[in-house]
């Protein structure tokens, strides 16, 4: 099962570690790839195509956001003090990445405490103007949850390795987890602040037997909308004094030129009198 | 003794493994494995090929905008405080309701971002309020200078660029309210026909100023 669970990391690190550059939006022909450590107590050295690329890498660590072009990636997992990829602890495992996606791949316990791997794919889908996406994810060796946000379940019955995504107003929330239909917090309460045009994803991980359940948070910037309009005048006096003033410019004209035809007028019957 | 000169031998040999992985600058990243002389060196602990961030995840504290309080064309006289505003319902930019007061949308760049543009928008003028002073918007002159101070004191000046009217249906919300590039103050009303019937103006005011360095 060890195995299995390095398997997976690797390949999830696999992604993250080739020619990456940071980044936090997939291009066409890219993926984005961050890698969270989630398995507790387990610290892990990563080696691509043969070159170490993770050094140490600990449970509750995030590696990324990377930038890759698709392909396939050849990783290795070594325990943390080997000095090369020589005898790895698994691998080399070859790791296809598909382009065009955002992917967190969390290598997590399973609800019965198992270590796996799950690739989640991350919602970066543009956001309303004013608000933000929070993604909550169970990845935790511990039964259904509750989500609850100032003492309400907002996330109800949400069970490893399952997702569950809100689009809020921006602003901070008190989040805590319980067991599913109760409200006794199992991690938190904890600010979570929810940032406008940005995703917000919560992992519960770790253990409730080991009691050592933890909260992650990954945020993914760049998913901001413009508000629709600026509607900025209602009262109209604006336009009625504009309209006014045009009147009087054309009131005023029409007096102008009505004096000064009486004027050529009088002189003209003058002239004439003469 | 001989254990401190055997401690210097095994630091020495450190060295000359981190001198034989390391590559010299140019040269492309190694795909090989480490050599057999680096093999030989048991103690030493090799260092990444390339840089990948990693950092705890935990949440990272937003930055803190510094908000701007108040905006003067001295040219239209215009000087008005100006407050934080966000999105109201249906997805429109919030306004104060007093055309005297500007609201500065939060959501976007304030004075100090690095990057993103700062957008000011003010009622033109409301039921119950005189005419505001974004009603002389319009005849805000290109190069004349605007000035906005932010609630640390900063005080920065902008040079306009442009005074645009646009139907409402065509305002360029994405390049207006642009969070990257240019860091143009954009200020925003109301203008043209009004139609009583829905209480709405045809068209939005538009001036842009850019930075005066």
């Amino acid at each position: 099962m060890r195995k299995k669970v390095l398997a997976a990391i690797a390949v999830g690190i696999a992604a993250a570690l080739s020619v990456g550059v940071p980044a936090n939006a997939s291009t066409a022909s890219n993926a984005v790839l961050s890698v969270l450590h989630g398995i507790p107590d387990t610290p892990v050295d990563v080696y691509v195509n043969g070159a170490l690329t993770l050094d140490d890498f600990q449970p509750g660590d995030l590696a990324g956001p990377l930038d890759l072009p698709a392909g396939a990636y050849e990783v290795a997992l070594t325990a943390p003090d080997a000095t090369d990829a020589g005898s790895p602890v698994l691998g080399p495992v070859t790791l296809t990445l598909e382009a065009g996606k955002n992917y967190t791949a969390v290598a997590h316990l399973g609800a019965s405490g198992s270590p796996t791997v799950t690739p989640y794919v991350n919602d970066t889908s543009p956001t309303a103007a004013g608000e933000g996406r929070l993604t909550v994810r169970h990845v935790a060796a511990a039964p259904a949850v509750d989500v609850l946000a100032g003492g309400s379940a907002v996330i109800q019955g949400l069970a490893n390795p399952d997702e569950a995504s809100l689009d809020l107003p921006a602003g901070t929330i008190e989040a805590s987890v319980a067991a599913a239909g109760t409200t006794d917090p199992v991690i938190g309460p904890a600010p979570v602040e929810v940032q406008e045009g940005v995703l917000t994803i919560a992992y519960a991980w770790g253990s409730l037997e080991d009691e050592n359940l933890e909260l992650a948070v990954q945020t993914i910037t760049g998913l901001h909308s413009a508000p629709d309009g600026v509607n900025s005048g209602t009262g109209g006096q604006l336009a009625q004094r504009d309209m006014f003033q045009q009147w009087m410019w054309a009131i005023g004209g029409l007096a102008v030129a009505a004096a000064v035809a009486a004027s050529a007028l009088v002189v003209a019957r003058s002239r004439a009198q003469r | 003794m001989a254990r401190a000169i055997a401690g210097v031998g095994a630091s020495l040999a450190i060295v000359l493994a981190l001198t034989a992985c390391g590559s010299p600058p140019g040269a492309a990243p190694s795909a090989s494995a480490p050599s057999a002389t680096a093999t030989a060196t048991v103690t030493a602990d090799p260092t990444p090929a390339v840089e990948v961030p990693v950092a705890a995840a935990t949440p990272s504290p937003a930055r803190r905008p510094v908000p701007p309080v108040r905006v003067v064309a001295a040219s239209i006289e215009v000087d008005v405080p100006v407050v934080p505003v966000g999105v109201e319902a249906g997805g429109f930019m919030e306004l104060p309701a007093d055309p005297a007061i500007g609201g500065w949308y939060r959501f976007g760049a304030d004075p100090a971002a690095s990057d993103g543009n700062v957008v000011i928008s003010a009622h033109v003028d409301s039921p119950a309020y005189p005419i505001g002073p974004f009603s002389r918007l319009r005849d805000l002159p290109v190069g004349d200078v605007v000035e906005v101070t932010d609630a640390a004191g900063d005080m920065r000046k902008y040079a306009v660029e442009s005074v645009t009217y646009y139907p409402k249906a065509e305002l360029p919300v994405d390049d207006l309210f642009a969070r990257s590039g240019a860091r143009s103050l954009v200020l925003i009303t109301c203008g043209g026909e009004f139609d009583s019937r829905t209480g709405r103006y045809a068209d939005n005011v538009v001036a842009i100023a850019t930075p005066i360095t």
